[in-house]
């Protein structure tokens, strides 16, 4: 197992503002999304739609660079950076990243840093929809729904996270596998 | 002072069966400037990072400094004995400001904190950039970035300059000034400079020797061959001939009205009139940071304009950014922007989907491969070519595109000298047979006297045709 | 006030009033928040766009909550006012501090590895042009005739080999410059940390503790 270098650190710096960038280049969808929803108080689910591509740096940066914590440190790094450039959310910015993280790292550390492929993937986005949707009850009320509502909510962003942090990623991956960036031992 | 002496040294990349560099001997005397040159894919940027230590010597002894292995020199002392600049130059700073980053530089050689301004102050001085001390790197141009690089060796004060193609894209006032300071390193200071270039102008009355890096192996010139390369890049063979000014006879293909292009809130070309014109190769050149790649953007719809830009007289923003990406083509200044696939191959199977595939027939194909020397790398991984073979692939992917308008960003930067002629022979014949217009900025003119027909100079705020006054 | 200090409170701040449900507490807060930003000097343009925002969240947020759940009103105000805390909080942060001081003082005052410290500065600093280099990828893949979409696992490819080639530059770049991870080294600008932050952290903290008991229902 290897450490950190600084190498990795810039890399995954640069991942997340670039994810940050992807990310508001979908701001006029999520726009239009969240105003059309609006009005029937199903506003957040244009947040849930979305929300697998603003979780997707941990995933990414787990899968390349391979060393335990990359997962979270790629996702609150976005969130830092995500603070001080234009963003509003502050502190709150922070947390939720650094929970993100936590929960798509899950995902890799279940499987022992070894088995970078389809399961761990899946597994992966299972942990982050589970432990941002925690998050959510607590601190935006989810927790008050209805059952049902809170249910469409929870499947809605698991989807979400599954196609951007799941599919989408074993994709990229697969590709990166045919550059000879990643080892091509994926299992 | 060190001397730099390098020793049987072979080095393979994984996964490739040729070396790079195959049982290499050569000594860099202390306090001389050393100029390699060579052909594109030739191994420089490879020997130079295997001297500054960015790359894991294969054998422990092969390179030494003075005498002293190169992999038995501290980390934290290796700064004090070499330092690169490199080549692309907004990618080499840690912080935000001109001055943090000497800060920086000298704070990981553990300068105490009281002795850091005087030095960032002279390590400026010396290169000639004071005003430059409380800039934001970013905003700065090519050319200022590199001159800061600079500043940061000489405060660093390390004994070995290694420079990659540091002038790359640098226009030919702040090259020369670049040069001259690095000559009074040289002698004034016995520091080692060993740069890597193609262009060979300027270096005539400096350098004795030139070393050539070929098929992995070294050769020092004579004094005489090293004169009959320089000759090569001597002013009178860098003029353009053919050049005109527009006529009225010609056809307009883009026209700017009031065109005025901006940086934030630094006017980069003030409003004006402009056309360019159909058929023809318009190069254009200027300082840097002057605004030229700006223009590009905004022919391209990447970047905002003041005024309206017309294509074929249809404002440019009514046009769906799909078609118009066919018609009117951008080769970026890194050839990176570019790729979109994995090898060589492929990119140009993509190509030849999209582009002309009548005239870009797979012979004629296999054929300019082979012109131009990638013909054994058809299949190797796009990003790991040289620099060069990357710049001569991803003229091939835009040229098989081949949109009416093809604007070229620096096309041969990086380029040896047979490479450039093969590149604007390809140029000249694609142009004649599909009758394209071609827009070009290069900074660098050898080889270019045979297509270009008309020349923009972009000075002051204004762009303005060779041959037209006012 | 020492930027990691005021980091630490901040976040302190945030946790408890997410887990927290007393509103006069962040009624408060976000009243001394904005007094604050006033005080710092914020944009006009910038309040707004912080009130807005949170505006519309906080509204939609509140209608969707009592529309498909069964929360009380109390709780709505809490969620309500909770989100203009976080901006306001965040407002006053972002503010009063540079992302250079802050690392600087993380680096110095919290003992964060420099590798991290100076790691994060060189790919903050390359900001404009990670953002340009998006739109440069996808006006790129256009003229070769590929649309690029958010689902296109080819743009995030580009993407990736970017980064690398990037963090492979500003690395060598750092070496090159001297640095030398987990080596020591000076420090040419220290960052101060007096008593009287801790003491100013400290009361702080207690205000809001005290607040959160007493506005316990
Ligand atoms: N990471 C790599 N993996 C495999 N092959 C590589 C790699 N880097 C370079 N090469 C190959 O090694 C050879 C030498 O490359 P190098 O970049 O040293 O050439 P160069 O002399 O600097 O060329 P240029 O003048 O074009 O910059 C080239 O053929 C290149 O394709
Ligand atoms: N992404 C960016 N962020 C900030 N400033 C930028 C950015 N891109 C360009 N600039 C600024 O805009 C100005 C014009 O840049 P541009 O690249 O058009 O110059 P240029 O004439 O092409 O120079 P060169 O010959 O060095 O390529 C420069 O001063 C540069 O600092
Ligand atoms: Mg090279
Ligand atoms: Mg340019």
């Amino acid at each position: 197992m290897k450490g950190w270098h600084v190498r990795d650190i810039i890399f995954v710096t640069i991942l997340a503002i670039f994810m940050g960038t992807i990310f508001f280049v979908t701001g006029p969808l999520y726009t239009v999304l969240a105003a059309a929803l609006a009005p029937a108080g199903l506003q957040p689910l244009a947040n849930e739609l979305l929300l697998g591509i603003w979780v997707m740096a941990g995933p990414l940066a787990g899968f390349i660079i391979r060393i335990p914590g990359s997962a979270t440190l790629g996702e609150f790094l976005g969130a830092v950076v995500e603070m001080f450039f234009g963003g509003i959310w502050g502190a709150s910015t922070l947390i939720s990243g650094a929970l993100q993280g936590i929960g798509s790292e899950l995902g890799f550390a279940l499987t022992g840093y070894k088995h970078y492929g389809w399961f761990t993937l899946a597994l992966s986005s299972l942990t982050t929809a589970i432990v941002t949707f925690g998050w959510d009850m607590i601190k935006n009320g989810y927790a008050s729904y209805h059952l049902g509502f809170m249910a469409l909510l929870f499947v809605v962003r698991l989807l979400s996270i599954f196609f951007f942090g799941g599919v989408l990623t074993k994709l990229i991956a697969n590709l990166l596998v045919r550059a000879h960036v990643l080892p091509s031992a994926a299992h | 002072m060190a001397t730099v002496t390098i020793d049987s040294l072979t080095f393979t990349y994984p996964k490739r069966t040729h070396p790079v560099l195959d049982d290499l001997a050569v000594t860099f005397p202390a306090g001389k400037f050393s100029l390699l040159t060579g052909v594109s894919g030739g191994g420089k940027s490879t020997l130079l990072n295997l001297i500054a230590g960015l790359t894991p010597l294969p054998a422990p002894g092969a390179i030494r400094f003075d005498g002293h292995p190169l992999a038995e020199i501290p980390a934290t002392k290796r700064a004090n004995t070499v330092a690169m600049m490199f080549q692309e130059p907004s990618t080499q700073f840690t912080m935000d400001t001109v001055e943090n980053e000497l800060r920086f530089a000298l704070e990981n050689q553990r300068v105490a904190a009281t002795d850091i301004p005087a030095a960032i102050d002279e390590a400026l001085n010396f290169v000639g950039i004071a005003q430059l001390k409380h800039r934001i790197l970013m905003q700065l141009s090519g050319g200022e970035q590199q001159k800061v690089a600079l500043a940061i060796i000489v405060a660093m004060n390390s004994d070995v300059i290694l420079l990659d193609e540091p002038f790359a894209s640098i226009d030919p006032p702040t090259r020369l000034t670049l040069l001259q300071k690095l000559m009074t390193l040289c002698t004034q200071q016995h520091k080692t400079v060993i740069l890597a270039d193609h262009d060979l102008s300027g270096y005539a009355h400096w350098v004795d020797h030139l070393a050539v890096l070929d098929a992995g192996h070294l050769t020092l010139l004579s004094t005489e061959e090293t004169q009959e390369r320089f000759a090569a890049f001597t002013p009178d063979r860098l003029q353009l001939t053919r050049v005109t000014p527009p006529q009225d006879t010609e056809t307009v293909c883009l026209q700017g009205t009031q065109l005025g292009l901006f940086s934030g809130e630094r006017e980069l070309i003030h409003p004006q009139d402009l056309a360019f014109f159909a058929g023809q190769a318009t190069l254009i050149t200027g300082p840097n940071g002057s605004g030229k790649s700006t223009l590009f953007r905004a022919l391209v719809r990447l970047s905002h304009y003041q005024g309206t830009l017309t294509y074929q007289g249809q404002d440019i923003q009514k046009i769906s950014r799909k078609s118009y990406a066919r018609q009117v083509g951008l080769m970026f200044q890194s050839a990176m922007a570019q790729f979109l696939n994995v090898t060589l191959d492929e990119e140009l199977t993509l190509s030849q989907k999209n582009g002309n595939r009548a005239y870009f027939t797979p012979e004629r194909v296999t054929q300019l491969l082979d012109q131009l020397g990638l013909t054994q790398h058809r299949n190797q991984v796009i990003y790991s070519l040289s620099s060069g073979q990357q710049k001569k692939a991803q003229l091939l992917c835009m040229l098989i595109m081949a949109p009416q308008v093809l604007l070229l960003d620096e096309p041969l930067k990086g380029l040896d000298l047979a490479s450039i002629q093969t590149t604007m022979h390809i140029l000249t014949s694609v142009q004649r047979d599909l009758g394209l217009t071609l827009i070009l900025i290069s900074h660098q003119l050898s080889g270019l006297d045979g297509l270009v027909t008309h020349h923009l100079r972009l000075m002051d705020h204004r762009l303005l045709y060779e041959g037209v006054t006012e | 006030m020492n930027p990691t200090l005021k980091l630490a409170l901040v976040l302190i701040i945030a946790l408890e009033i997410s887990f927290t449900q007393v509103w006069t507490v962040n009624v408060v807060l976000l009243v001394v928040c904005f007094i604050l930003m006033i005080a710092y000097r914020v944009k006009i343009k910038r309040l707004l766009w912080l009130t807005l925002v949170p505006l519309f969240f906080a509204t939609a947020l509140v209608w969707s909550l009592s529309l498909q759940g069964s929360a009380s009103a109390h709780f709505l105000i809490v969620i309500f006012t909770r989100m203009f805390v976080y901006v306001y909080m965040g407002g006053v942060f972002t503010q009063t501090t540079e992302p250079l001081m802050l690392t600087r003082s993380l680096e110095q005052n919290a003992k964060l590895p420099s590798k991290f410290a100076y790691g994060f500065l060189a790919a903050f600093n390359l900001m404009p042009k990670i953002r340009t280099e998006v739109a440069t990828i996808r006006a790129a893949a256009l003229m070769r005739g590929q649309v690029l979409h958010v689902w296109s696992p080819q743009l995030y490819f580009k993407v990736i080999l970017v980064a690398m080639n990037w963090s492979d530059q500003l690395a060598s770049a750092m070496a090159s410059h001297g640095f030398v991870e987990g080596a020591p080294r000076t420090h040419a600008v220290r960052v101060p940390l007096p008593t009287w932050n801790w003491w100013a952290c400290a009361v702080s903290l207690l205000a809001v503790q005290l607040g959160l008991f007493l506005g316990l229902p």
